[in-house]
């Protein structure tokens, strides 16, 4: 069943308490827990050891679309509290080369994003990372994870995702492990070809996104996406400059994005380089650039969003109908 | 009026414009019929300002005027409108950055804010604002000084015309200042009607080749010592210090990567990039413009308000002029700054291939000498030199002005590829086009 219009759910939450008291969000809790549980016993079966991130630091991931990192005045310093920490995964990996957070990331997204119904301030990733690993290495991970989550909740809450309206049929190519590919090229040919006006050196868009994902009934990975759309540690393709070895997962249906990923540089003048290229000043990342001229392991990695993950098995409008302490973009919230 | 002053630019005529408008494009009326007229003493500042403005006997775009009227054009009837950097604009002339020194961010710098939203013309915020003055702060009810100039133009402005652009240096990028304002629901009105740019400056027209430099005093620079290089090269006892800012590093990948990430990043903002008058001008302006750049400005080696070394404002950097002949024929919006502060020396760069002038020093003299209405004023008497100038070439739009409209005199081929007001067929020298 096709994830209706965000404009299906109220653009903004009710007040808190009466949010915490809803049916609706205790049932996506319960779905979540599953999923959660579901999720670590997958990344451990697959030799992943579990690590809880750090909550603020020098610098976190510049990221991109606009969001902003929060500051934190830490002994006169100041800090930023974490949009991901990407960085301090990398750094993780000589002593821990399988490694996965469930982490909990807060980045002040532009009002602009309020209407796609999937973003929210605060939120959480399952965020994996493997040394030496390549793009094909990890994406097989996101798929298994995706399909062994799918799987547990259908077999363990069938009645809760029932009564949410959720299809058991609608999810069958997911739990088979069937997954599409296509590049950012072929999907921003389509979304062109489709009359929708896309950047060809940038992101898709969110409508763009959209229009892709109502169009699949299977969830698909988009490749190589161009530089200058994306942070600077996604590593160039050697092959074929300014194209990066990333990807993205989409969940079909107009769920979108649920999974961002990518090879990541580990070349030390490269990665100075590259921050120029996205606008960074070097210097701030001190502690990161030393582990980088150190040796860091050339490795791939991705962040699963935990929320839009619930929202996809839940067939919920908004995602503020899967947190239980929802901030929208451009909405002051307790 | 404050002690501030501008060696370099005619301050005294400035002044004068700002307290009189229009009537300083013209002689004194009171010595009309007693006095007679011919050319004074000659302004030339600079090379751009040798070259003359000269006038064709045979006008066809005044013919195809005259049809579109049916009467005889007149000077009233040039439209100045344009498009500028992706903004609607009134006039071919925008608010130039005047940076974080003292002169460019305080009060002057809003009553400018409010008099360019006025005259329906952008208005440039200069680099390292937030760095230095702060953004706003919980509990801190004070405004910075960056957010009382955007509220005083936006206080100001027309519907649908104007706009406003923000500079991000390498320390600003620090704080984040795009995402900052990106995120900021005080800048919806300018997002949601298409008005708001973020400018990337790679360079200094003041200093080519150097990042921003203040002068600040002891507790600023402490202050600001975790952002800046602070040193005391000024004073042994380091009451007053130098505060200097990086330049930044820039290759043709760096600056089109910064480029398209600035679109990615910030798809209702426009993109703006300001370069140094550097000698490969031509190549990072071209670089900028198929990177997606909505306008390249050129501060040209006779600009800045900033505070800068003496050797750099006398010896280095390519001059205005040299710049828009090295870029040629623009493949985009190119903006033009550096000693603007008449008509004569707009129509020049605008001509070259400029879509818009920037008035930088001239228009913090104008608001020093009348807080309230100094700069309109002076545009007033520039936007009407702008319209004298236009139609004596017989040509009624900015966007019609060439390089056939000027004379070097020491013959200075201009572009090859411009167009000639003369017909293709002609083989001779067209109305002094190569001359």
């Amino acid at each position: 069943m096709d994830q209706p219009p965000s404009a299906g759910a109220p653009a903004t939450p009710p007040p808190l308490g009466e949010h915490l008291r809803s049916p609706r969000l205790r049932a996506a809790m319960l779905v979540q827990q599953e999923a959660l549980h579901a999720a670590r016993a997958f990344l451990r079966g697959e030799g992943f050891t579990e690590l809880l991130p750090p909550l603020v630091g020098p610098v976190t991931d510049p990221g991109g679309r606009g969001a902003k990192a929060l500051d934190v005045d830490y002994y006169g310093h100041p800090y930023k509290l974490m949009t991901s920490a990407i960085l301090y995964k990398q750094a993780s990996l000589r002593g821990f080369p399988r490694l996965f957070y469930v982490a909990p990331n807060v980045r002040v997204e532009p009002e602009e994003t309020a209407g796609t119904g999937r973003h929210l301030v605060e939120f959480h990733q399952i965020d994996v990372e493997i040394a030496d690993g390549t793009r094909e290495d990890v994406q097989e991970i996101a798929a298994g994870l995706l399909t062994h989550v799918t799987e547990h909740v259908w077999t363990a809450v069938p009645e809760i995702l029932g009564g949410l309206g959720r299809i058991e049929g609608d999810f069958a190519d997911v739990r088979a492990g069937k997954y599409d590919v296509r590049t950012h090229d072929e999907a921003v040919a389509h979304l062109l070809a489709a009359g929708h006006p896309q950047n060809p050196d940038g992101e898709i868009d969110w409508a763009g996104e959209r229009l892709l994902s109502l169009e699949s009934d299977r969830p698909f990975f988009v490749n190589d996406y161009p530089k200058g759309s994306r942070g600077f540690y996604d590593r160039e393709d050697p092959e074929r400059p300014g194209v990066l070895r990333n990807f993205d997962l989409i969940a079909p249906h107009g769920y979108g994005e649920l999974v961002s990923g990518s090879e990541r540089e580990a070349d030390y003048a490269t990665i100075v380089t590259r921050m120029r290229e996205s606008g960074e000043n070097p210097a701030k990342y001190a502690w990161y650039l030393k582990e980088a001229r150190d040796g860091m392991p050339a490795s791939a990695g991705f962040g699963m969003g935990l929320q839009r993950l619930v929202r996809f098995l839940t067939g919920l409008d908004a995602l503020w109908q899967v947190s239980a302490y929802p901030k929208l973009p451009g909405v002051v919230a307790p | 009026m404050t002690a501030l002053g501008a060696p370099g630019l005619p301050e005294r005529e400035i002044r004068a414009r700002a307290r009189n408008g229009t009537a300083e494009v013209f002689p004194d009326p009171a010595t009309y019929g007693t006095r007679l007229y011919g050319p004074g003493p000659t302004a030339v500042v600079d090379d751009l300002d040798r070259a003359r403005i000269v006038p064709p006997v045979f006008m066809p775009q005044r013919l195809e005027k005259l049809i579109d009227l049916a009467r005889e054009p007149e000077f009233t009837d040039v439209d100045l409108g344009s498009r500028t950097g992706g903004f609607t604009t009134r006039l071919p002339l925008y608010l130039s950055a005047f940076g974080s020194t003292r002169a460019g961010s305080g009060d002057l710098a809003v009553h400018a804010s409010r008099q360019a939203a006025r005259l329906g013309i952008p208005m440039v915020i200069g680099e390292n604002m937030i760095p230095v003055h702060g953004y706003r702060r919980a509990g801190d009810a004070t405004r910075s000084a960056l957010l009382a100039r955007v509220e005083a133009y936006l206080d100001a402005a027309p519907d649908g015309v104007g706009g406003v652009v923000v500079q991000q240096s390498t320390e600003d990028a620090d704080s984040e200042v795009w995402n900052l304002l990106y995120s900021d629901p005080a800048f919806r009105p300018l997002l949601e009607s298409g008005r708001l740019a973020f400018e990337l400056k790679t360079g200094q027209g003041a200093k080519p080749g150097l990042g921003g430099m203040t002068v600040v005093d002891r507790a600023e620079a402490e202050l600001l010592a975790r952002r800046f290089t602070v040193s005391d090269v000024l004073d042994p006892a380091g009451e007053r210090r130098l505060r200097c800012a990086t330049p930044g590093t820039f290759t043709d990948e760096i600056l089109r990567q910064q480029l398209r990430f600035m679109r990615n990043n910030f798809p209702k903002a426009r993109t703006w990039v300001k370069f140094h008058p550097g000698r490969d001008i031509a190549h990072a302006a071209r670089t900028a413009w198929s990177a997606g750049a909505d306008a390249v400005t050129v501060d040209g080696a006779e600009g800045g308000t900033g505070w800068a070394p003496g050797v750099f404002l006398d010896h280095v950097g390519l001059p205005l002029a040299e710049c828009l002949r090295r870029i040629g024929r623009p493949d985009g919006c190119l903006l033009a700054t550096g000693g603007m502060w008449e008509g004569g020396r707009a129509v020049r760069a605008l001509a070259l291939g400029a879509t818009a002038v920037g008035l930088g020093r001239a228009a913090l003299v104008a608001v020093d000498e009348d807080p309230e209405h100094g700069l309109e004023r002076l545009v007033d008497s520039i936007a009407l030199e702008l319209r004298l100038l236009v139609s004596a070439l017989g040509k009624y739009t900015v966007a019609a002005l060439g390089p056939e409209d000027l004379w070097w005199p020491d013959g200075r081929p201009s572009h090859a590829d411009r167009t000639a007001d003369a017909p293709p067929r002609a083989v001779a020298d067209p109305a002094g086009a190569t001359p």
